[in-house]
Formats: structure tokens, sequence, C-alpha cells
């Protein structure tokens, strides 16, 4: 299994005859992702990556295909009304990959989120991906596969560097899901432990983290778990000053709890199998992965 | 981006918040005509700077006569305070405090939005003291008056101060959403000696990313590129993140997790990056990557540059491509060592192979690689 993700998800495209989303279209159905209709306003009626039919709403693409996912890519300024329109549309998971998204905008997009039931993936995010199965976002293909281990990653280039070290290791992925880099996030770290808590093809969980912001607390506190799955974790920023925003808005060191040093010591207090540096990521997941073995041979 | 004290408070008393009546001396204006409008004394003077910790570096100082004024203003205009040359003095009233309090309305991810905060006691010691109390909004339509008198009550025990503390936070934080605040930071908040309510300070920090509905914002924004060099002015304007280190490898990479990973991997094997530089959000084309490679190679401080890619929208082929084109009008001798990764990545060896260079299958490889070249370059 999976979280979020799979070959059953309908997926509808906003934005889809623009650049991004014309390469989206061709590169994601190649991987797998079921895709069935693009919206872009005005366009209706033309297709998009040789047969998706392009609708001029979200409500009528839906009813047409019977789409349930949107993934946007639209400008900043219309990200909030792309999205808001896919959620009242009755979409069950949306995905914005958008950074330059305003906070006030991602706050409004969460509240409408929550209120509707829907899943809301990003911003400033790579999207997620089930290997094997579907993707939402650019991730290179060849960087996954399907396994068990659940990745969680605050930055997009930094979930494919650990996706593909852990793939070259032989250990596969359930979902890889980008939470994003902002300060307010569609799904919060603590809500994508959550789902891989729920999904039983998922034993372990590798977590890529940033110095900055609070995120790291709730890993530290499911890992604390009695029930909890094992969890290995990156984070990164051991050389960043503070003070500085290092590129994501919330990868700013704020006060000492949020600092690399203070977060290593706390997920390591809570029995999180913490690598020391890129290159470790890989030695920590199998740390994780022969745990849960532990435990699993315990409860049987 | 920070607003200015004197801007920030402007804010403030549009929204009908208490802010001492002050005289704002720019830097090209004339001090002596703009100080003869202070007639009453004492004064603070106060040196307008966006970077913190002011106050503990003299930016703050209590002036008593008229004469003593223009050399103060003078003074502090000449001073640099976090490395930040005042762009401006205010000068306001000496205010009868009979206590500070802090309070402050921010975005936060725990609250899924805005969180407001307030001490009983504030001040410039305020991370020393008992973190403040919080009440957690949400999203800014969600706040609720009986929700932070609640809050409040732990902490706070004078019930009418308690009230214009609310009715404060009220207006911070519709404030906030209608500005596009990620935080508004009034510290001292001001209890006089009637009883009154006043904003000493403020600290407001506004969303960049809202510049395309907010005329002010968008003029911060430029303002901001007009400040840096023009070397590093150019690779902004490419939506380039730039953040200056003290090592001397110089580092071109692309996202803000991957950026900090090599930077970590620098110096775990015993290098120094000169720079956090994520490239990523920027047109990466030849143009993109242009001004980056440009202002490192015009930067002492920098002996070797490292380029680490890996891309997924970004195709490597097209990375490359740049800089094969980057690689032939260069005129700079620095060492170059290339590690890129991501979609395409198959066609990127022969392209680096036609000018010579070589990509490195690892960050490992080229970090190691980067840093024997910063040793030997020294």
């Amino acid at each position: 299994m999976s979280i979020l993700l799979d070959r059953n998800n309908r997926v509808l495209v906003q934005g889809a005859t623009g650049q991004m989303g014309t390469f989206f279209v061709e590169d994601a159905r190649k991987y797998g992702t079921t895709i069935v209709a693009g919206v872009s306003p005005g366009r209706e009626g033309t297709t998009v990556g040789a047969d998706v039919p392009v609708f001029a709403n979200v409500r009528i693409a839906c009813a047409e295909t019977g789409a349930d996912t949107a993934i946007v890519f639209v400008p900043p300024a219309l990200v909030l009304g792309a999205i808001i329109e896919a959620i009242e549309a009755g979409c069950r998971l949306v995905v914005a990959t958008a950074d330059e998204l305003p906070v006030l905008d991602t706050i409004e997009i969460r509240a409408a989120a929550r209120a509707n039931g829907t899943a809301f993936v990003g911003p400033n995010s790579p999207g997620l991906i089930s290997p094997g199965k579907a993707k939402l976002g650019f991730m290179p293909s060849f960087c996954y596969r399907e396994g068990n281990v659940g990745v969680i990653s605050r930055s997009g280039s930094l979930s494919y560097e650990g996706a593909k070290r852990l793939t070259r290791a032989g250990i596969g992925q359930s979902t890889v899901i980008g939470i994003g880099g902002d300060p307010v996030k569609g799904t919060t770290a603590a809500e994508a432990l959550a789902l891989f808590h729920a999904d039983p093809a998922t034993t372990a969980v590798l977590y890529l983290g940033e110095i900055g912001g609070s995120e790291e607390i709730f890993v530290a506190e499911y890992a604390a778990r009695a029930d909890a799955k094992p969890v290995a974790a990156l984070i990164v920023g051991q050389t960043a000053p503070p003070g500085k925003k290092m590129g994501h808005a919330a990868a700013l060191i704020g006060s000492k709890a949020e600092g690399h040093e203070a977060k290593i010591a706390m997920l390591r207090a809570a029995g999180v199998h913490v690598a020391n540096g890129a290159g470790e990521v890989m030695a920590a997941t199998r740390q994780a992965l022969a745990n849960a073995r532990t435990a699993n041979t315990k409860d049987a | 981006m920070m607003m200015l004290e004197w801007k920030g408070k402007r804010l403030l008393a549009s929204a009908g918040i208490n802010v001492p009546a002050g005289v704002v001396i720019a830097r090209e204006s004339s001090i002596g005509a703009a100080v003869a409008e202070v007639a009453t004394f004492p004064v603070a003077v106060k040196a307008q700077v966006r970077s913190g910790g002011r106050g503990k570096q003299g930016g703050v100082r209590r002036v008593d006569a008229q004469a003593d004024l223009v050399p103060v203003v003078q003074a502090m205009l000449d001073t640099s305070y976090g490395g930040e040359l005042p762009d401006a003095v205010l000068i306001e009233p000496w205010l009868p405090i009979e206590r500070e309090c802090y309070l402050s309305v921010a975005v936060d991810g725990r609250a899924e939005g805005y969180v407001v905060m307030y001490a009983p006691r504030g001040g410039i010691d305020i991370e020393d003291g008992p973190p403040p109390a919080r009440y957690p909004v949400g999203a800014p339509w969600n706040f609720r008056v009986h929700a932070l008198r609640a809050v409040l009550q732990e902490v706070e025990s004078d019930y009418q101060w308690r009230e214009k503390v609310v009715v404060l936070a009220q207006r911070l934080v519709r404030l906030a959403a209608m500005h596009d605040c990620s935080t508004i930071e009034i510290n001292p908040l001001v209890q006089l000696s009637d009883g009154s309510a006043i904003a000493a300070d403020a600290k407001i920090a506004r969303d960049e990313w809202a510049h395309f509905r907010n005329d002010e914002i968008r003029q911060m924004r430029e303002a901001d590129r007009r400040r840096a060099d023009p070397l590093l002015r150019a690779s902004l304007e490419m939506g380039h993140m730039y953040v200056r280190l003290d090592g001397d490898i110089g580092l071109i990479s692309g996202g803000a997790g991957m950026t900090m990973a090599a930077m970590d991997m620098i110096a775990a094997k015993g290098g120094r990056p000169a720079c956090f530089l994520d490239a990523s959000p920027g047109p990466t084309s030849t143009r993109g990557y242009r001004p980056a490679l440009a202002m490192l190679d015009a930067d002492p401080q920098v002996k070797v540059i490292l380029v680490s890619v890996f891309g997924g929208g970004t195709q490597m082929q097209r990375v490359a491509n740049s800089m094969k084109e980057l690689m032939a009008e260069r005129k700079s001798s620095k060492p170059m060592v290339f590690r890129l990764d991501g979609t395409n990545v198959d066609q990127v060896p022969a392209i680096l192979d036609e000018f010579g260079a070589h990509n490195h299958a690892t960050l490992e490889e080229a970090v190691a690689e980067a840093v024997r070249l910063a040793r030997s370059a020294t």
C-alpha cells in the first residue's frame, strides 16, 4: 500500500496547458499516474498529452471524468483560487508544488481543506510519489523503487537525494511525501506520520528535516510513542548561521530549540535513528528497519 | 522583510494603535532643520535599522537638551548596527514608563496560522524570561476575544490592562492579515503612568511573496535589491537566495535542503562553505546561472566553486549545457567541481566532457574534491 496516492487516484491538472502542466502530464503518465482531465479556463475543448481532455472548470472536469485528485500549476497569484475551487468541487487530495505563495493564502487553503476533509500537500513542495504506482510532482523517477519505507521531506531536492540513496541500497519506499519548506503546511510532519502509521505496508519512516520551525518536535513526539513505527532522520543545516533565512521561509533558526544541535538531541532522546549527514541516510534507515523486524518478532 | 521602526509605527497608527509622536530624520535631510522641530525634552534617539539587537549596541540614546541632539544624531547616522548603516533616526519623547510588556502576532506552523504572544514583562531581555503566553488563533477570522482573555487571565492580573491588550491583539491580527505581515512585534508595549498603552517599538516583517497584491511590499523588495552590491543584485534578480558565510568553497546548488546538506558535508570533510546559494527558484538556464557564477568568481574569499544540483523539474542536460556555455565565456581560472544528478542525468557526462569537466557521481566525491582543491589553493 501507500499513503494518499496510488494508481486509483483520478488526477486532474489545473493549469494543464502551460509549460509545466504539459511537461507534468507527459512525465507523470509515463510513470503510471492516472491523469483524466486538464483544467484551463478558456482552453476547454482542447487536449493535453495527446488525449487528455481540457475543461473550463474543476466542477465540470470532475463530473465528466470522475477526477478526485488535483495538482495545480498556476502562477502564485492564482493558486489560492485554484485550490479552493478543487476543494469545493470535492477533490479528496490537492497538491500545490508552487513556491512563492503568500502564507496568508496557505492559511486560508489549509482551513478550507480541513473543513471539507480534503488532504492538501504543499505549498513549496515537490509533491508526492508512491513508487511503482503513481507520482504527483516532477521527481526524477529513477531515484525511487517500491518498498516499505515511508519518507517525509521538508525539501524537494533533498528528498530526491535521500530516495536515490535508499534505492541504490536496495531499500524501497511506500510513499515519499514532500511537506514543503513553508511555516504553514497543507500536510504537516505529524499528519504525514499518522498516515504512515496507519499504512500496513509502511514498516519504518525516514524523516528529512531542517533547522528552524517546530516540525521536528512532533516527529520526536511520535517516535517516543510505545506503538510507534521506527523512525530514521536527517536534519540539515548544521552549518547554517542563526537568524538567517536559508532559502525556505521556515528554515530560520529563531531560538536555540530550532538549531541543529537541539533538534538532533531531541530526536535521539525519542529513539530516532539520526543520520550524521546525507552520507548516513541508508545506515540510519537500515537501523530503523532492523528495529522494525525485532519488534515484529517480539509480537509473534 | 523587516520594516523600519518608524514605518512600522505608521502602520500601527493606521489601525488605531497608540504610538509616540516621532520626528524622522532621513540620512539625506538637513539634521539642523529637522532637530529644530523637537521642542520637549528628554527624548529617545533611535537608529532605524532592520537588524535586531540595536538597543544593546547603543542604537537607542536618551538626550536631555537641544544642544546635544545634533552630535548624537550625526554619530548615530555614522555608526553601523549589525553591519547596517541606519537609513534614518527617529526622535521620540522619552516615555514615563510604568511597566514594559511584550505583545506580538506571528505566523506559526503549530497554530496553522497566526499566534498571539503576550508577556507581562517585556523589554530587551525578553528571551531570558519565561516564554510568553500563547494564544493560537489559526486563520485570522478565528480570533476570539474570550479565548485570548482566558489565556491572558493566567499571566496578567490587572484586568483593565488585560482588556486593553485583548483589543490591541485583535487589531494586530486584523492588521497582519490585511497587510500580509508575517510578524508584528511590540516590545516593549508600554503601560504609561496613567494606565494607557503605547507601542514604544515596532518590529514588523512583511511576507515578500505578497508583492503581487501589495505595492508597499513590492517597493520593499526592490529597495532590498538596490541595497545589495551590483553582483549580488544581478543574482537576486534571478530569484536566487544567497547567504554569505565565511569559508572558501563557493557553493551553487538547488533547493534549500540540498544546499544545506552540501554545506554540512563540506564542513564534515574539513572544508568551509563560502555561501548558501540556492539557484533553483530562478530560470535554470545560462541566464540564471551567469550572475551566480560571476558573483563567486569576483569574490576573493572563494577559492573553489562547487556546482551541486539534484534536479527534478530542472532537467540536468539543460544545466550541463548552461555550464558549457558559461565556461566558454568565463575569464576566471578558479577551479570548478561539478556534481549534477536528477532528471536526464545520463546525458550529462558527455556534455561536461566537451569542455573537459568531470561529473562526480556522488555528493561525497564532489565535496571531497572541492575540499582538496580549496586546501591546495591556500
